[in-house]
């Protein structure tokens, strides 16, 4: 069975020489047959296991990138809590700060008025005592400067017209 | 080398050709016309998978892309176990090529009833069972190699020859001949004895003895495309590394 055409004219030419025997076609078509059974089996399931780990790495991956997102977006809630929470702080403690230079300053204030007035009344006691002792003092130097001229200058005749004149005075 | 050996074993039966060309002149020089064909073929087969595959790239890789990455993920290993972690990438494109090229024209010659094609002279086969083919691919591994050396040696890659004494000069020097000369007839005497022996098999017995021997000849195929791949990324790395004085590693 041997069946031979050609498109080119001649036996030299190009053409399509169809032979089942001479062209090995029944013995190539069992080898492809073979191949392709067994090489799809282990291709395909290596393939498809190839396929699978990769779906697998990428879910994996995928997952662990939520994860990483979901805990970022935590932190970052967080974060910005204690980012209030520490202007909170900060503005408190202003509030304190001023509130206590207020006190402070008042204080002092009052102290200043307390001391000043404590001081005035000081000094009006001092001159007052001061007064008082120079008074005495006056008082002291009168008296004794009288008791040492009084002797000399109270003679009898001096006393005598002294007790008449009181006795006048008081008899009219 | 070859001549035409005609092998008349019956009339019904056609004949045995060897060494036969489908000669194509060329500014006075002749080809090997059929392997040309064969070659585009295979290349053309090559591309046109290739552009399938990345069509549509998805991120879970199915159906042709699979199998595509797959391959790489082959060639890669292959590049990185003969040439290390370190300088193994620029020299993927180059294994992959080589590998995917040899394997495709092998199989090609295998597996693709070439014989219901007529030419004027010789008939189309794998264009790995023509020593020019071999010997161009050879000469580009060797190519390669001496490239990768002075790229990465620059003139220090002459050292070399010496090592590990200078006695191995004459034997360094004749290495540089033999790398491209085995690889080259190696992957020819192979190919076109599998061929061969399927071929007069096919003539003695056509049906069903042959297969084993066809099977067989897949699975060198195969081993022969993956050598050649290998042994040139092994070369290439002997370039890079030297024998001794080793810098990293």
């Amino acid at each position: 069975m041997t069946t031979l055409w050609f498109l080119a004219t001649e036996k030299g030419g190009f053409g399509f020489h169809f032979d089942l025997l001479e062209a090995n076609l029944i013995n190539l078509s069992i080898v492809i047959g073979v191949l392709v059974y067994f090489g799809s089996k282990f291709l395909g399931s290596t393939l498809e296991g190839r396929r699978n780990t990769i779906e697998e790495a990428i879910r994996d991956a995928e997952r662990r990138q939520s994860e990483a997102k979901a805990a970022l977006a935590e932190q970052q809630q967080k974060l910005a809590l204690a980012k209030t929470e520490a202007e909170g702080i900060l503005k408190q403690a202003q509030e304190n700060a001023q509130k206590a230079h207020q006190a402070i300053l008042e204080q002092a204030q009052v102290d200043i008025e307390r001391m000043k007035a404590s001081a005035a009344q000081d000094l009006s006691s001092q001159q007052d005592r001061v007064v008082r002792d120079l008074r005495q003092r006056v008082v002291d130097m009168a008296l004794a400067d009288v008791q040492e001229r009084l002797p000399e200058r109270l003679t009898g005749d001096i006393q005598h017209r002294l007790i008449d004149k009181s006795i006048a005075m008081l008899g009219g | 080398m070859l001549n035409s050996i005609p092998v008349l074993l019956s009339p019904i039966l056609a004949e045995l050709e060897v060494g036969k060309h489908l000669y194509w002149e060329l500014g006075g020089m002749k080809l090997h016309g059929q392997v040309f064909i064969t070659t585009w073929l295979v290349m053309g087969a090559l591309i046109v998978v290739s552009l399938f595959a990345t069509r549509k790239v998805e991120r879970i890789p199915s159906g042709i892309q699979n199998l595509m990455e797959y391959a790489l993920e082959f060639i890669r290993d292959l590049a990185k176990n003969q040439i290390g972690e370190k300088e193994y990438r620029p020299w993927v494109p180059y294994i992959g090529t080589l590998f995917l090229f040899i394997f495709v024209s092998n199989w090609g010659g295998a597996l693709v009833p070439w014989k219901l094609i007529h030419l004027p002279a010789g008939e189309l086969a794998a264009p790995t069972n023509d020593i020019n083919t071999t010997v161009a691919l050879a000469l580009l591994t060797s190519l390669a190699y001496f490239y990768a050396g002075f790229r990465k040696r620059g003139i220090g890659y002459f050292a070399k020859y010496i090592e590990p004494t200078p006695v191995m000069l004459p034997i360094n020097i004749l290495e540089d001949f033999t790398k491209p000369l085995s690889l080259s007839f190696r992957l020819f005497g192979n190919i076109l004895a599998d061929e061969l022996v399927v071929a007069v098999l096919v003539l003695l017995v056509p049906l069903f003895v042959p297969l084993p021997v066809m099977l067989l000849g897949l699975f060198t195929s195969a081993i022969q495309a993956l050598v050649f791949a290998t042994l040139s990324a092994a070369y290439i790395a002997e370039a890079m590394e030297g024998h001794g004085a080793e810098e990293h590693g």
